[in-house]
Order: C-alpha cells, then sequence, then structure tokens
C-alpha cells in the first residue's frame, strides 16, 4: 500500500522525526507500551519487516487474490443460508479480523485523524491520517504477535510438563499427601519429581511449601525453573534460601532451601509452624543433615499432625525410609531412561597396580580405542569416566591426551571440586562435530554435575570418600569400591539422552560383591557439629536419639568428649555459654571459638576474615602451584606465621584491588592462580560472621551517620549507584545464562596458566573476551550490591596493619581456637630435608605438612638453630624459642597431613590454652595434656612463668565469661550468667599482659613429647597423707587433692606436684627465701605459696582506687573481698587477714 | 512486584487440550493496562515472559457457538471477529474465507484425535 500511496511531503517512515510523531499518538506515558522501553524497539524493527512483507504482497499481487476472495465470500455466505445460522462473518478476508485486540491510542481519544485534526499545516505536516492507520495496524499485528509467541511457550512448557512420567502419578500423588502424614516418593533419574511434585501440591491449594536439596546449586535452579514453569518467573511464589542469598519474600508459598538451612529454622522454632507441607528430596543420598533432619521430623510429625511430609529418592533401599515412617505409603514412579548396554572389561592382572603406583592407563584407551573403532564419528555422544581421584584423572588424562593429540577425535576435559569453576564450566560446551567429549571426573558427575550428551560411561568402580577416625581425631581419604547403588547411578549417566553404552572396569563377579548402598555420611564423618546442634535443639542424650540409621556409639561418644575439651559442653554434657553460642554459628567448633575470642580483643576484622577464609575451599589453586610465575606473584601475600595468615594477606590484597580496580580483580587473582569465586565467598561468610556476632552483642552495632550534608550526598550516590546494580543484576538474569561455547580440539591440553604474559596481553581471542568481560561484570555487581567496599577497605586496612604484638595475640587466639589441634616438630626435622619434616600430635605420630602449606616451603621458621640452643644445653634441646603448630585440619590421603597451620610459641601457648598441666614440687617438669614434656632448668624462671599464666588466664576466662554472659542471645539467660560487660580497659590490660607473656619469654627449656612408657607412669597418684593443711590462698581456686593424679588440683587445669618424679612430695623443704617484688614480704615459700601470694598480693595492687575511675565497671571484688575469715590454730584466735597477712601471721608461730 | 501479579480468580482450562493454568482476570480489559480493548471476553494472566507487571497474556475464551471455553492455541480454536473452537469452524467451514479453509485443510493431518 504504503508505495503506491503519497507520503506527506516531508514524511519518511525511517526517519526518527516522524517515528518520534507518531510515538506521541500511540507510545505515551502511560499506552501499553512506552517510548523508549524494549518493546517500543521491538515495535519499530517489527514495523519495518511488517512493511517489507505488505510491499511484496501487494507487488505478488495481492489484488488477484483479493479479486478471488469476493466471489468465494459471496458464495460462502449464499451456502449459509442454506446450512446452520448465519455466523455474520465480513464479505472480505482480512488479516486483522484475527487480531482479537484493539488499541485505544491518543488520535481515538482526542478525535485526532479526523479532518479538523491537522495543526497549523506550515511547520510541520505530522502524520497523515494513513500513516496513523499504518502505524496501529502494524501495532495490531505486533500486539497479535507477541500474544502469540508467549502462549506457544505456554504451550510448549506445559507439552514437555505433560510428558514427563510423574505426570501420570499427579493426582494420586496429592491425594496420598491429603490423607496421610508422610508419603515417600521413589521415582528414578529423569522422572521429573524434583521440579513437578512441588508445583503439584502448590496447584492443588498447599501453601508454605519448603522443598530441601543437599545441594545449594539445586535451591537455585530448581526454585528458577519451578517459577518459570509455574509462570511466575517475575513473581516470588516460588524462591530459595541458601546460606547468603534469598529470594523468599512474604508471598513465597514454595521455597527451595538447603537441608543445613531447615535444620537451622528448627532450631528457631521448633514446631516449625510457617511450613505446612516439608519435602524432603534426595535422602538416598543419605547426607550426615538429611538423615539428622529425618529423625527431627520423626518426633516433629507426631506433634504437628497437620504437617505434611513427602520424602522423595531414587528407588534405593525405599523401604528403610518408609518403614522409619510407620511404613508410610511409597509412590513408585518409573524414571525415563533408554537402554544402557553394560560391558564388563576387568582390568588385567598385568594392569593391575598396587596402591603406591601410577595407574596405568591402557584399560582406559582400549575404550577409548574401541568406541572409535565402532562408531562411526558423525555419531554424537560423549564420554564420561570416573575415577577415585584427582591424581588418577592426572594420570588417565595423560595418556588419553596423548591419544586425542594423535586421533583428531576427543577433547580430554578433567572434572573435579578443586578446578576452578571456569575450568570446571567446561565440561558443558559443546565438541566440534566429528569429536567426542572426553570428561574424566572423580564421583562429582555421578550426582552433583550433570551433563547431557552422555552416550559412553567407563566405571573404574572405584570411589575416594572420606572418614573419621575418631582414635587418631584425624579424617582419613580412602579409596573404595563403589557401592551397587553407585554403579548404577553411574551407568545411568550414559541414557539421559539416548540409549547408552557402560563399560565397567570390573568383573560381574565384583559388580555382585559390591555393598549395596554407600555407607551413609552420619557413619563416616566426626559428629562434632551434630551434637552440639542436637544439644542445642534440646534432643537429649544424642545416644538415645532416634537416627533412621544410628552412627555408632563410639563416634558420638567422642564427639561429646571433644566438645568437652573444646569448653562447649560441661562435665555433666550441657551447653555452656559459649557451646550454646557455637552451636549458632554455622562452622566448625574451632572455627567459631577463634570468633568468638576474636571478638574479645580488638582483633574482630582479622578474626573474621581469618574465620571466613577457613571456612571455604582454598582459593589457591592447585594447578598453579608448580607454575613459577604464579609463586612469584603470590610471594609477597606469603606469610611465615602461618597459612591463615597467607590467607588474611590475599584477602586483603584482594579487597584493595577491588576498591581501586573493581573489575580488573579477576585479572589480579588469575596471575596468582587464585580463584576468585572462594574470595566472594569469604566476603559474604565474613559478612554473615559479623552480622552473627553482632546479633549476639559480642560486637557493639555500628552508628549510623551522622546525617551531615556529605553523607546525605554520598548516600544519594550510593542509592543511585545500587538501583543501577540491581539494573545490571536484572538484565543479567534475564539473559539466561547464556548460550554454550564450541570447544577447540586443543582445549584439553591448554593447561590452567596463570602466566601473566598472554593473559594480561590483548591477543587472547575475543571470543574469550567477551564471555569474561560479562561474567566480571555479574559477579562484581553482586558483590558491590552485597558489599559496602569502602567498609571492606577499611578493614581491610586495618588488618593489614596489624602490629607485632597484635599479631602475637592474634595467633593465640587462633591457637586457642584451634586447641588440641596442636603438632609438635619432630626434635631432628633440622637434619631432614625440607619435604621430609616430621610432626607428631597427641593421638598421631608421624605426620606431614601438607604441600600446599606455607611451612612446607619453608620449614626452617620452625627450627629451633643450633646457636640458640647452645649456651646451657644443646644436647638437651634446651631453648626459649621451641614452636608448635596449632593447625586446621588433619588428613589422610597418601599420608597423614597436617594443613593450615600457624606457628606458636611453645611453652606460652601451652599454658595459656591447655587443659591440663602438670608439674613437678619445683615446677621445672611440665607435662602437658599428657604428652608432652617442658622441662626448665630455671626453676625460679618457671615459677614466674606459671605463676603469671596462671593470673591471665584466670583474667581471661573472667572477662570472656562476661562477655558471653552479657550476649543478647536469651539461650544464655538461662544459665543464670549476666555480670557486667567487660570494660575496655580491662580488655586492654589483659591484652597487654598476654602479649607481654608471649614475647618477652626468657625461659629456656626442652620440648619432647613422651613415651608410651612414660605416659603410664606419669603421676604419683593419690596419696594418703596429703598437704591439706594448705590454705586455699588464692582466690576464687580451690587447692585439692586430685583423687587421680595425686597432687594439688590448683585450677581446673593446673595440677601441682603430681608428677611422679617429684623430689619431695612434702615440698616443705622446698621452701626457700623470697622476696616478692609487689610487697615487703621476704619469708621462706613453697613454689606453691609463692604463686599463690603472687597472685593475691598483684591482683590485690590492681583493686587500687587510683587504677582506673573512669571505668564504667567496675570490679566486683572489691578490696574487703581479698580478706577472709582466718582461724589459727596456734593462738586459737579468729583473724580477718589477706592471704599474705595469713603468711605471715602463719610464719610467726615458726621458729 | 508481586502486588502486580493479581491474585488468581481460578484455573483455566480448555475444553479440548485441557491445557490449564492459573488466570486473574475475565474480561475485555486487562488489569492496569490503558487503551487496550479486547474483542471478547477472555481468560488472561500476567505475561509470564515478561519482567512487566503490566503485560497480559490471553490465554483463551468462550467458543461463541458452542460455548466451550477454549485456549487460544491453534490446535484448539481461531479468533475471526469472534472466537471460534476449531470443532465448530469445521462444522461451519464454508462460511470461512478460503484463506481459513486452506489453513484448516492443511491442519488435519497433524491434529490429534
Ligand atoms: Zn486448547
Ligand atoms: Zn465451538
Amino acid at each position: 500500500m504504503s508505495g503506491r500511496r503519497a507520503e506527506p511531503r516531508d514524511w519518511d517512515w525511517n526517519s526518527p522525526r516522524c517515528r518520534a510523531e507518531l510515538d506521541h499518538i500511540f507510545f505515551r506515558q502511560h499506552d501499553y507500551i512506552r517510548a523508549n522501553s524494549p518493546e517500543h524497539a521491538e515495535f519499530w524493527t517489527f514495523f519495518e519487516r511488517f512493511q517489507r512483507f505488505r510491499a511484496k504482497r501487494e507487488l505478488s499481487g495481492s489484488s488477484s487474490s483479493r479479486g478471488r476472495a469476493e466471489p468465494q465470500d459471496g458464495k460462502a455466505r449464499n451456502r449459509s443460508g442454506t446450512g446452520g445460522p448465519d455466523l455474520g462473518l465480513p464479505k472480505e478476508y482480512d488479516a486483522r479480523y484475527r487480531i482479537s485486540v484493539s488499541v485505544c491510542s491518543r488520535d481515538v481519544e482526542d478525535g485526532f485523524g479526523s479532518s479538523g485534526h491537522r495543526r497549523s499545516g506550515g511547520e510541520s505536516s505530522g502524520p497523515g491520517r494513513e500513516q496513523v492507520s499504518e502505524c496501529r495496524l502494524a501495532l495490531l499485528h505486533f500486539l497479535d504477535f507477541a500474544q502469540k509467541q508467549s502462549f506457544s511457550k505456554v504451550l510448549k512448557l506445559r507439552r514437555e510438563q505433560r510428558n514427563l512420567p510423574i505426570f501420570q502419578y499427579r493426582e494420586r500423588l496429592v491425594e496420598l499427601v491429603r490423607r496421610n502424614p508422610v508419603v515417600v516418593v521413589a521415582g528414578d533419574t529423569g522422572c521429573g519429581k524434583s521440579t513437578q511434585a512441588p508445583q503439584y501440591l502448590l496447584g492443588s491449594g498447599f501453601s508454605n511449601i519448603a522443598c530441601t536439596q543437599p545441594r545449594r546449586i539445586a535451591c537455585i535452579s530448581l526454585a528458577k525453573r519451578v517459577s518459570f514453569e509455574t509462570l511466575n518467573q517475575f513473581g516470588s511464589k516460588v524462591g530459595y534460601q541458601i546460606r547468603f542469598e534469598t529470594s523468599r519474600t512474604p508471598s513465597t508459598k514454595l521455597l527451595f532451601l538447603t537441608e543445613g538451612l531447615l535444620l537451622r529454622q528448627i532450631q528457631q522454632d521448633a514446631a516449625l509452624s510457617q511450613y505446612q507441607v516439608l519435602i524432603v528430596d534426595e535422602v538416598h543420598e543419605r547426607h550426615l543433615h538429611c538423615d539428622f533432619l529425618l529423625g527431627v521430623l520423626r518426633s516433629l510429625i507426631a506433634r504437628r499432625p497437620d504437617l505434611r511430609l513427602v520424602l522423595m529418592s531414587a528407588t534405593i533401599n525405599i523401604k528403610l525410609f518408609s518403614g522409619y515412617f510407620n511404613h508410610a505409603p511409597v509412590l513408585q514412579v518409573p524414571g525415563r531412561l533408554f537402554p544402557i548396554q553394560v560391558i564388563y572389561q576387568p582390568i588385567p592382572p598385568e594392569e593391575q597396580v598396587s596402591k603406591s603406583e601410577k595407574l596405568d592407563p591402557r584399560p582406559y584407551l582400549r575404550v577409548l580405542q574401541g568406541i572409535d573403532q565402532r562408531y562411526p564419528a558423525e555419531e554424537r555422544g560423549d564420554l564420561l569416566l570416573f575415577l577415585s581421584g584427582v591424581a588418577e584423572i592426572s594420570t588417565i588424562m595423560e595418556a588419553c591426551q596423548t591419544y586425542a593429540t594423535h586421533t583428531n577425535r576427543w577433547i580430554v576435559l578433567p572434572l573435579h571440586s578443586t578446578l576452578s569453576l571456569t575450568q570446571q564450566d567446561k565440561v558443558f560446551d559443546i565438541a566440534p562435530p566429528g569429536v567426542r567429549k572426553c570428561i574424566i571426573s572423580t564421583n562429582i558427575a555421578e550426582t552433583s554435575v550433570t551433563i547431557d550428551g552422555v552416550r559412553f560411561v567407563v566405571d573404574s568402580g572405584k570411589v575416594k570418600e572420606m572418614s573419621f577416625d575418631p582414635k587418631a581425631k584425624m579424617q582419613r581419604l580412602q579409596e573404595f569400591w563403589i557401592s551397587r547403588a553407585s554403579s548404577e547411578q553411574r551407568k545411568g549417566r550414559a541414557g539421559r539422552t539416548g540409549p547408552g553404552v557402560c563399560y565397567r572396569l570390573y568383573a560381574e563377579s565384583d559388580y555382585e560383591a559390591f555393598a549395596p548402598y554407600p555407607v551413609p555420611e552420619i557413619h563416616r564423618v566426626a559428629l562434632d557439629s551434630l551434637v552440639l546442634q542436637m544439644k542445642s535443639m534440646g534432643l537429649g542424650d544424642p545416644l538415645s536419639f532416634a537416627f533412621i540409621d544410628p552412627p555408632p556409639t563410639s563416634s558420638i561418644q567422642t564427639a561429646v568428649t571433644y566438645l568437652k575439651e573444646q569448653g562447649a559442653l560441661e562435665a555433666r554434657g550441657e551447653l555452656t555459654p559459649i557451646g550454646t553460642l557455637l552451636s549458632q554459628l554455622p562452622v566448625d567448633v574451632v572455627i567459631g571459638k577463634m570468633l568468638v575470642l576474636g571478638s574479645l580483643f580488638s582483633l574482630v576484622e582479622p578474626v573474621l576474615t581469618i574465620a571466613a577464609a577457613l571456612s571455604v575451599q582454598s582459593p589457591f589453586l592447585r594447578s598453579a602451584q608448580h607454575n613459577p610465575d604464579c609463586s612469584t606473584a603470590r610471594q609477597p601475600l606469603n606469610s611465615d606465621l602461618g597459612d591463615p595468615f597467607t590467607l588474611l594477606n590475599t584477602f586483603n590484597a584482594w579487597v584493595q584491588v577491588k576498591g581501586e580496580r573493581g573489575g580488573g580483580s579477576r585479572k589480579w587473582c588469575k596471575r596468582r592462580g587464585l580463584e576468585e569465586q572462594r574470595l566472594y565467598e569469604m566476603a559474604n561468610l565474613r559478612r554473615q560472621f559479623k552480622e552473627l556476632l553482632r546479633s549476639h552483642g559480642l560486637l557493639e552495632t555500628e552508628e549510623p551517620p551522622a546525617p551531615s550534608a556529605q553523607g546525605r550526598t554520598e548516600r544519594r550516590e550510593r542509592l543511585t549507584e545500587r538501583s543501577r546494580l540491581y539494573q545490571l543484576k536484572r538484565e543479567h538474569e534475564l539473559q539466561d545464562g547464556g548460550r554454550r561455547k564450541v570447544l577447540r580440539l586443543d582445549e584439553g591440553q591448554e593447561e590452567e596458566s596463570c602466566s601473566g604474559s598472554d593473559n594480561e596481553g590483548s591477543g587472547s581471542g575475543k571470543k574469550d573476551k567477551n564471555s569474561m568481560g560479562r561474567d566480571v561484570d555479574i559477579q562484581e555487581v553482586k558483590f558491590k550490591l552485597r558489599h559496602n567496599v569502602t567498609k571492606l577497605q577499611e578493614a581491610a586496612y586495618v588488618s593489614a596493619d596489624l602490629s607485632s604484638r597484635q599479631l602475637a595475640l592474634l595467633r593465640l587466639v587462633l591457637c586457642r581456637g584451634l586447641y588440641p589441634q596442636l603438632a609438635l616438630p619432630d626434635e631432628h626435622n633440622s637434619t631432614r630435608k625440607d619435604s621430609e619434616q616430621v610432626f607428631h600430635t597427641r593421638n598421631k605420630q608421624g605426620v606431614m605438612i601438607h604441600p600446599t602449606s606455607v611451612f612446607a616451603i619453608d620449614p626452617e621458621v620452625l627450627h629451633v638453630s643450633e646457636n640458640e640452643t647452645g649456651e646451657f644445653g644443646a644436647d638437651r634441646g634446651e631453648s626459649n624459642r621451641h614452636q608448635l603448630l596449632a593447625f586446621v585440619t588433619l588428613l589422610e590421603t597418601n599420608k597423614p597431613y597436617v594443613s593450615s597451620c600457624v606457628r606458636v610459641p611453645a611453652l606460652q601457648a601451652l599454658i595459656l590454652v591447655a587443659n591440663s598441666v602438670d608439674s613437678n614440687a619445683d615446677c621445672t617438669r611440665l607435662v602437658v595434656d599428657g604428652w608432652l614434656e617442658l622441662c626448665v632448668s630455671d626453676g625460679e624462671a618457671a615459677l614466674r612463668a606459671l605463676s603469671s599464666a596462671l593470673k591471665l588466664r584466670a583474667e581471661w576466662e573472667r572477662l570472656l565469661q562476661a562477655q558471653l554472659g552479657h550476649t543478647g542471645s536469651g539461650s544464655t539467660a538461662g544459665l543464670g550468667f549476666s555480670g557486667p560487660k567487660p570494660g575496655r580497659r580491662e580488655l586492654e590490660k589483659l591484652a597487654e599482659g598476654l602479649v607481654r607473656f608471649l614475647v618477652y619469654n626468657e625461659v629456656t627449656y626442652s620440648l619432647r613429647r613422651l613415651t608410651a612408657l612414660q605416659t603410664q607412669n606419669l603421676y604419683i597418684g593419690p596419696q594418703l597423707n596429703p598437704e591439706l593443711s594448705l590454705p586455699p590462698l588464692f582466690p576464687g581456686m580451690k587447692a585439692e587433692p586430685d583423687p587421680v593424679k595425686g597432687g594439688l588440683r590448683v585450677t581446673s587445669y593446673f595440677t601441682y606436684n603430681c608428677l611422679c618424679d617429684s623430689k619431695d612430695l612434702y615440698s616443705e623443704c622446698l621452701r626457700t627465701f623470697w622476696s616478692c617484688p609487689h610487697c615487703d614480704l621476704h619469708m621462706p615459700l613453697t613454689p606453691l605459696e609463692r604463686m599463690q601470694h603472687e597472685a593475691t598480693c598483684r591482683s590485690a595492687e590492681e583493686q587500687q582506687p587510683e587504677d582506673d575511675p573512669t571505668d564504667d565497671s567496675p570490679q566486683a571484688a572489691s578490696t574487703s573481698a581479698l580478706t577472709r575469715l582466718y582461724h589459727c590454730d596456734l593462738c586459737n584466735k579468729d583473724l580477718t587477714l589477706t592471704s599474705t597477712q595469713i603468711l605471715k601471721h602463719k610464719r610467726q608461730h615458726q621458729p | 512486584m508481586d502486588s502486580g501479579e493479581g491474585a488468581v480468580r481460578g484455573v483455566f482450562t480448555c475444553e479440548l487440550c485441557e491445557l490449564s493454568s492459573p488466570y486473574t482476570f475475565y474480561g475485555q480489559k486487562p488489569p492496569n493496562t490503558r487503551g487496550i480493548v479486547l474483542l471478547e471476553e477472555c481468560y488472561g494472566m500476567r505475561d509470564p515472559f515478561s519482567p512487566e507487571k503490566e503485560k497480559f497474556l490471553v490465554l483463551g475464551s468462550k467458543c461463541c457457538l458452542c460455548n466451550k471455553i477454549v485456549c487460544v492455541g491453534t490446535e484448539c480454536s481461531l479468533f475471526y471477529t469472534k472466537r471460534f473452537c476449531l470443532p465448530c469452524v469445521r462444522e461451519h467451514l464454508h462460511q470461512f474465507p478460503e484463506q481459513i479453509q486452506t489453513e484448516l485443510a492443511k491442519k488435519k493431518p497433524t491434529q490429534k484425535s
């Protein structure tokens, strides 16, 4: 049409001005489509197409079709008269009759478009009636087109849903859930239970549904998928909640969350009243949290008859779950797997290897060759190869890579959790035509990672699993045969998208001999955190809890003992205040302790970072370790104080880079072989810890900044920035992840390089740059949305700028947190090679330092050098520089390794943190925790050290309890402790004292571990005539005979004179003349008396009012509290005296 | 964001293909839209694929002849000044213009019984 008609003189459809004039008519502020919106741009593109289409139709003779239509219409009309009602359809066909929408635009509203509408014709002729109606027609078609597009998406979605095996069972499922408190849904891969079952329930009127997942990533992807399928993509009816992120709003009706998080919610509200239905997915995986959750829910459904519980499982061991819940009904749903051919190809004996050797790649290569021979390259289908561990993967990968380079038919890719995420992501990319992917994976691809397009599976039948050795207090990563269930799971990976083949590199008889199911996690791991959580949930004795599959009694007992050692449980097994707090922190007990201890001193910022860093996977990529460029770039980050300090430095440096260069941090990380994702996780976790400490009153609430003019501007700027970031984030979410890349043939060969040159240059390829550019943005955007970078930078400055004294204190805090995880360097280490340094823990002799640790690179900082031992007794190994390692993990792989270590001065750290310090009569010999012996030749110095340690510990404990007692959490209130919050001055004083003690120790001593024989004959044992008469001189301390060790128990951790070699049990003869440096006392005293005097004397001195008149929390103990009623038997008088006065008085009676 | 979703008024189910989905409005006027009028009484909802809450999606309506509730899918109904379910179109096929007749003839083989 437009072609023929005369346009107004200056009308040009392509001119922005002309379009703008139409925009004023059709796309106004309140119209359905607004000018400058994305749809608006789409419309004009559509318009151009529409015009071209119409022009073409007109040229190809639409007139003829119209000509034909007329008589036909007429005919139809005629016929309608004879048969059935007249539908009153228009005579002439016009596509616009098929559009069911009409638009009321400005021309219609204003009567615009009628003959009188033209403005003064002179300046602009404006759109004529023709143009307006042409635009309207296009708009109608555009709206119709948009409707059709959306509707066909709905149709497609519904068709896919209907095709899922579980669809046939939806009414049955809803009915079962209505009628039964517990229902088990058993269905294999591809049946659709995880996405559909929650929808069916939601669709049939259930609300407040929670669905747990073992993995965080599944929570997000399921929520995304289900909200899309329920046509609620942009609403929040369906949401997720994981550790750092939630999309939950008050209108969320279906929530995907992790098992751990649901347990935390139960801790807050035991009845879980916020939910009506709980779906526990993947119960067959038997994760620790899941097994525990089932136990908790079993007792909960008895109390909440309205609650509905749905367990979803693969068809594995269904009877166990059904039976545990009073024979709950089972809904069995078939899976949707294509047929899979199983080929047993056991490894011939000559190719089998012993444990210490590298795997023989020949059996694996044969499979690749076989595939190349049997299947034409045009037939697509990738291969997934299961091996037990990372070392095995690199061995086989090397061989396969050689084969791949030779044949050009394979791209070999590794897959395991210690790879960088970018590297892991490659397994989802597509191989070019004629080439197959060969993915060599750990059992991560068995359940956690699902890769489409796999046609061949090679199963080695092996898995490496973590187990806990309670005797050695050690985790162990061991290789096992898999279970039949895992074997089937692996096989199933070949039949997800078409028929497949599974090569099992073991005999069918081996398969028959496999255990039916994998060992549940609860039977394999340390149960410390679990027991702690059970205690805090008031579940009573963990030994009597009705687990679905109870863990070994010894496992629970070990955990209880450990928690007692850690101070989280008191002697009767109840939670201590610190235990209560630890149970709220979603971290290991040792890390939680660090946080609490750090909050006491002004070390919060560095401790938060370290605690976060130790709770996530290491950011240091293993693959970068042998790269000299990376090592050089990392060098300035290393700290010879220990690995936590290297992590601290790394995080701080990263935050600075973030602050200065924003997105440039990715490059910075790459150069140093760092996985940036881990640093993001640290930042998140760090923030969560901070909030937790704050909510427990362990941290001052941040004061809101004064509303200055400058502050207002800043806030406004920040708000603008935030809305910009939100926009970016939203745009990213709409992009839907982006399409998969096609892999290059040499993809597998290229090592994950972090060498600066080629990556920071410009020649690294456009494609890579683009995809990375987008990626950087979203991580960076999320980071900036979540964190105030300026604040983080400030915190980083604080912790990057610690004085040596603060560092000493920080190391002590870490050590006390990590205690009893201590390792002693072997005395002969200085004569050993760097790689052969040996250490001992209390329960395990001969452990190594993990090669990733800074002490593996630089072990000399742990050696006691020759000249230090020289003067006094080199032969006896005496020095004042002995050190211990406090470590985070002890894990046995091929050897037992300690990792994440901090070095601490031995004597000082031990007497400040150990649970048991025993001495002989003159305190020249100390035994710590029954395994470490310290011998001091200078008894005087030993006494001085012990005496100040006792005092410091008492004060530390007092202030810690005060701090904990003060915490806001109501749960500790029941424990009846609520003293005043410790004052700043007191804390500073304590910190000062601790630092002085740590740094200025001049005591020379030898340090060694006791032999088994020595340990057996350590104590003198209870005595018939103990020195009962010794008065309890130390306030708050009861020196009583120790019923087991003998000697005198001075504090809960210090027993005096109980060691067998004591020169004299009755230490009277050890009295020597002594003058107190704090008062005028001068008399013969035993070591114990001396210590006790010193403690009282000094603390009395510190009570002087001149000390701290401004301190807002004055000491509870007044001077009068130091005096006590003393009855002297000799002069038969009741006297009110201080300890010192009592001593003096007693002396009077002596000859 | 949720305030714009509108309350679910019921579940729309096509009587021919059983496609079903909750609907949030019924009538000729999609909520929160200015200047849009539908030429039939429709079951509709917020467009689930658009981030903007006032975008709507028509799910279906009643056949003007047999009153069956049908979806707007081309397998179930067509709009030609009014909504017709396909069975009704077939019954009165001769009254429809040639274009529609040929379209329907093409459709026959793929149509499920
Ligand atoms: Zn339909
Ligand atoms: Zn009909």
